[in-house]
């Protein structure tokens, strides 16, 4: 007698339940597009892991999720919870054309569900194939308006120079609101950068204090009020609160930042450390199998080696040829003494109409020392626009650059 | 989502896919849950002590923890609620009820959504003030919108319960929520604790049955149950409107044999869809789309399958019958007993389910001669509240009951459980009469007997989540 057979009476338990195991237990379930059994649980530890990561920002985790979703798969290659965690881990890593691959298997497997779409779509925005990421963007918007599809259709909006369809569409993704309360305080310190972005300091300081509302001691939310200080001048408390946020969630960028500020508070120690602390960060990174991205190809070009920076951002470009890898590029060359290619990259990082107030900074810059000095005059102007969104440093380089 | 927002929580399956960390590229959130546009119970009756009234409670935004920090997931002040009525039989709303809300702080540079004390609905000590307007809206034969009316304006929705420091009298400050209606009727929208009952967690764990300190529930027809919900709140829209508001001929129901007693009730949240790109034209010719709807109890979870689920939520019960008919003619959970546990259930052409809850029961729930077959909840406005009514329903014998409407006593995990085995069936058409059930019987709080009927939410101090039903005699089938 099998188990279950055995405990035949006590499983005829609620009737809710049956749809969880159909999940669980229904071998080669005939049913239509029902995710087929076995793998369920390995899928959801690897979420639980991805989820580990992101509050601990150790990457070693993605090692781990990465086997329980291949466990999840090698039992059966159709689970599709597992291929969309295995999508967002290839994400996480940089390794967008297998989270797109691993995207259209999904949908291939739902075809009528749009649990795929984010997949899907994150990575065609990444790989630069805005085409089509606006024809999947516009389906979710079309079958399911929520955080997922609004903050999204943000970003995109973004990166195309809409900046108040872009503030609209997040305004939506937070009141709309999500099943944890990380994903509403996330939306809010976007909606944040963003204020910063259309130079409304205050209207981005409110959007930080929801998001720390949504969720008391968010390091995210830390990080936007250190931003919105620092565009006010009071780099003080922008140190200090990036102290705080570091030390809660040492992320590269909020490193980088912290870096910064401390140079030009006058703290070389203080500063170094931050950075040191960044590469360390990097390095986890590296081992834990993540590709190098636009962040890091900017990190080494203000940070280490612009000529090491332009073989990373050449690599970058290859694998994803989006907007923010041009950015990228261009700005290692630029730094590398090679501004006319670096220009020709910045072109391509605005080519959508993108008002990125480091994108126009890095045109303005690769233009001027190009001799190109109306172009020039014309991205700084934008970025003069936007520069409460630039860092302390970034800030006085346009302001140098305007001089 | 709906009830598989609980398993989700329950397998502690991440809400939430990770964000990106170690870069700056913008990963927005892949949510598998949607909160504030679930709606996961309607339930519509006649209230013995508003006789001539309509009476429905909707549920959005399930399993709020009490202590999980007050107002934690607000309604969203960009969505449409709706409750919907169909009474000409056709699967399309006849009348619809639309609740839209508005959000603003008091304070918005405080970090706090409200202090000590609340005393009552609009106590300037709550930050996080919601309020809406209530429209009712009229439709025509052509399903052409041809009346909107507002009948409540800037109604406060009823804050949290946050315990007893920061809300000493939270009756109080309740009652203050309950708004009249130009027309008729009262509405609230208020937490309050979550009215459905099912134990959910057996099953979870990986079938994990022999797991020591469970009670043994046997059949699931003696008790024994553990309600998974108890303890958690939601927030509750409950309206009670007068029969005339809602009829076919705008006129009050004479009987339950009357031409307009049957009403059809569902639930659906709509948010706003626009183009991705304006492309530097004005606006973005924003529109309404669905995202979710519920009328019967269970219909979403375990007759739609998953990858079903999206265009279920995003269609009109019009077209069920086209869409998902064959579902709910060979439903999976009737496979599954058979699979399992080998009951010889009918597994194929249920018209007795399809009738049940699709088309209506013929003299008690079916909405004119050619009924769509829709996913609505039926009522028959006609038939007289039950003076003792039954947990089982029409399956007992009480027509009061679901699935005649729904009362917030109606065992409807129970029920149609029983039913999927063949309850309605008679026994030379495979029907079976099998005493199951989930152990639970009724709600962990015990329902008012006025208005708005569900239980006083949970308060986060005193937070006590899950109950076990005790044990008692089995239950047969048909119940007595």
């Amino acid at each position: 007698m099998t188990p279950i057979r055995r405990n035949l009476p006590k499983l005829l338990a609620p009737l809710a339940t049956f749809a969880c195991v159909v999940l669980l237990l229904a071998p080669g379930g005939s049913s239509e597009g029902q995710p087929r059994g076995g793998g369920a649980r390995y899928a959801s530890i690897g979420n639980d892991l991805l989820q580990k990561a992101r509050e601990t920002g150790d990457p070693s985790y993605y090692t781990r999720a990465e086997r329980s979703f291949h466990a999840a798969l090698r039992r059966d290659a159709r689970d599709v919870d597992a291929l969309l965690g295995a999508a967002t881990l290839a994400g996480l890593r940089h390794d967008f054309g297998e989270q797109l691959r691993l995207g259209i298997e999904a949908r291939r497997l739902m075809p009528e569900s749009v649990a795929a779409y984010p997949e899907i779509a994150d990575a065609q925005v990444e790989l630069g194939r805005y085409r089509a990421a606006e024809r999947t963007l516009q389906r979710m918007l079309d079958i399911k308006p929520n955080l997922t599809s609004y903050s999204r259709v943000s970003y995109f909006r973004e990166l195309h120079g809409e900046l108040d369809g872009a503030v609209e569409a997040m305004r939506l993704a937070a009141s709309a609101g999500g099943g944890a309360r990380e994903n509403v305080a996330y939306v809010q310190v976007l909606l944040g950068d963003l204020e910063l972005q259309r130079g409304r300091v205050g209207a981005a300081r409110l959007a930080y204090i929801s998001a720390l509302r949504s969720r008391p001691g968010y390091p995210a939310g830390m990080v936007g009020l250190a931003r919105a200080d620092a565009a006010s001048g009071d780099l003080g408390r922008a140190a200090a609160r990036l102290r705080r946020a570091a030390g809660r969630l040492p992320l590269t960028a909020t490193l980088v930042l912290l870096a910064e500020v401390e140079r030009e508070l006058g703290r070389p120690a203080a500063a170094d450390g931050a950075l040191a602390a960044a590469r360390a960060q990097q390095r986890l990174y590296r081992e834990a199998a993540t590709l190098p991205d636009a962040e890091a190809v900017i990190f080494e070009a203000d940070h280490g080696s612009p000529a090491h920076a332009v073989r990373l951002g050449r690599r970058v470009w290859d694998a994803a040829p989006s907007v923010r890898s041009a950015d990228a590029l261009g700005w290692a060359l630029t730094r590398a003494g090679r501004p006319r290619e670096g220009l020709s990259f910045a072109r391509r990082a605005i080519e959508l109409g993108s008002r990125d107030a480091l994108f126009r900074l890095h045109a303005g810059i690769a233009a001027r020392a190009a001799g190109l000095a109306a172009s020039a005059t014309r991205h700084l102007a934008v970025a003069a626009d936007a520069r409460a969104a630039l860092s302390p440093r970034a800030a006085r380089r346009l302001e140098e650059a305007l001089r | 989502m709906k009830r598989l927002s609980f398993l989700a929580a329950l397998l502690a399956v991440a809400v939430a896919v990770p964000l990106s960390i170690g870069s700056s590229h913008r990963e927005a959130p892949r949510i598998l849950k949607d909160p504030t546009a679930d709606n996961t119970d309607v339930w519509a009756f006649t209230a013995p002590d508003a006789p001539g009234s309509l009476t429905v409670v909707s549920n959005w935004i399930p399993l709020a923890d009490p202590a999980g920090g007050p107002n934690f997931y607000p309604l969203d002040e960009n969505a449409r609620y709706y409750v919907k009525i169909d009474n000409t039989g056709d699967g399309y709303e006849d009348v619809a009820y639309r609740w839209q809300f508005k959000t603003r702080f008091r304070n918005p540079q405080s970090f706090l959504y409200a202090a000590p004390t609340v005393d009552s609905v609009r106590d300037p000590d709550i930050n996080l003030v919601q309020t809406y307007d209530l429209y009712k809206e009229t439709y025509n034969k052509k399903r052409k919108l041809v009346d909107v009316e507002r009948i409540a304006d800037d109604a406060p929705v009823v804050p949290d319960n946050v315990g007893p420091k920061t809300v000493p009298n939270f009756a109080q400050v309740e009652a203050g929520g309950v708004t009249p209606l130009k027309g008729g009727g009262k509405t609230i929208v208020t937490p309050a604790d979550d009215a459905f009952f099912v134990d959910l967690g057996t099953i979870f764990d990986g079938i994990n049955l022999d797991a020591p300190g469970r009670p043994n529930i046997g059949l699931g027809n003696q008790g024994g149950g553990k309600d998974d919900v108890a303890g958690y709140n939601t927030k509750s829209f409950v309206l009670q409107v007068p029969e005339a508001e809602v009829t076919r001929n705008g006129k009050p129901v004479a009987g339950a044999d009357a031409g307009n007693a049957v009403i059809g009730v569902w639930s659906t949240t709509e948010r706003r869809r626009g183009s991705v790109l304006s492309r530097g034209k004005h606006g973005r010719g924003d529109r309404w789309v669905q995202v979710s709807r519920l009328g019967n109890p269970l219909i979403n979870e375990v007759i739609i399958p998953i990858g079903k689920k999206d265009k279920f939520n995003a269609t009109s019960p019009a077209n069920d019958a086209k869409n998902f008919g064959r579902f709910a003619l060979n439903p999976e959970p009737a496979r599954l007993l058979n699979a399992l546990f080998n009951l010889g259930v009918k597994e194929t052409d249920r018209a007795d389910i399809v009738q049940a809850l699709l088309t209506g029961v013929p003299g008690l729930t079916q909405i004119g001669k050619k009924p769509a077959a829709a996913d609505t909840l039926k009522l028959n406005l006609g038939v007289p509240p039950a003076a003792n009514p039954n947990r089982f329903g029409v399956l007992a014998g009480d027509v009061a009951g679901f699935p005649n409407g729904r009362r917030l006593i109606d065992d409807v995990v129970d029920i149609e459980l029983r039913v999927i085995a063949g309850a309605l069936l008679p026994a030379d058409q495979g029907g079976k009469q099998i005493p199951l059930g989930d152990g639970v019987d009724q709600n962990d709080k015990p329902f008012r007997s006025q208005f708005p009927y569900v239980a006083l939410a949970n308060d986060g101090f005193s937070s006590d989540p899950k109950r076990i039903e005790p044990q008692h005699a089995p239950v047969p089938q048909p119940p007595q």
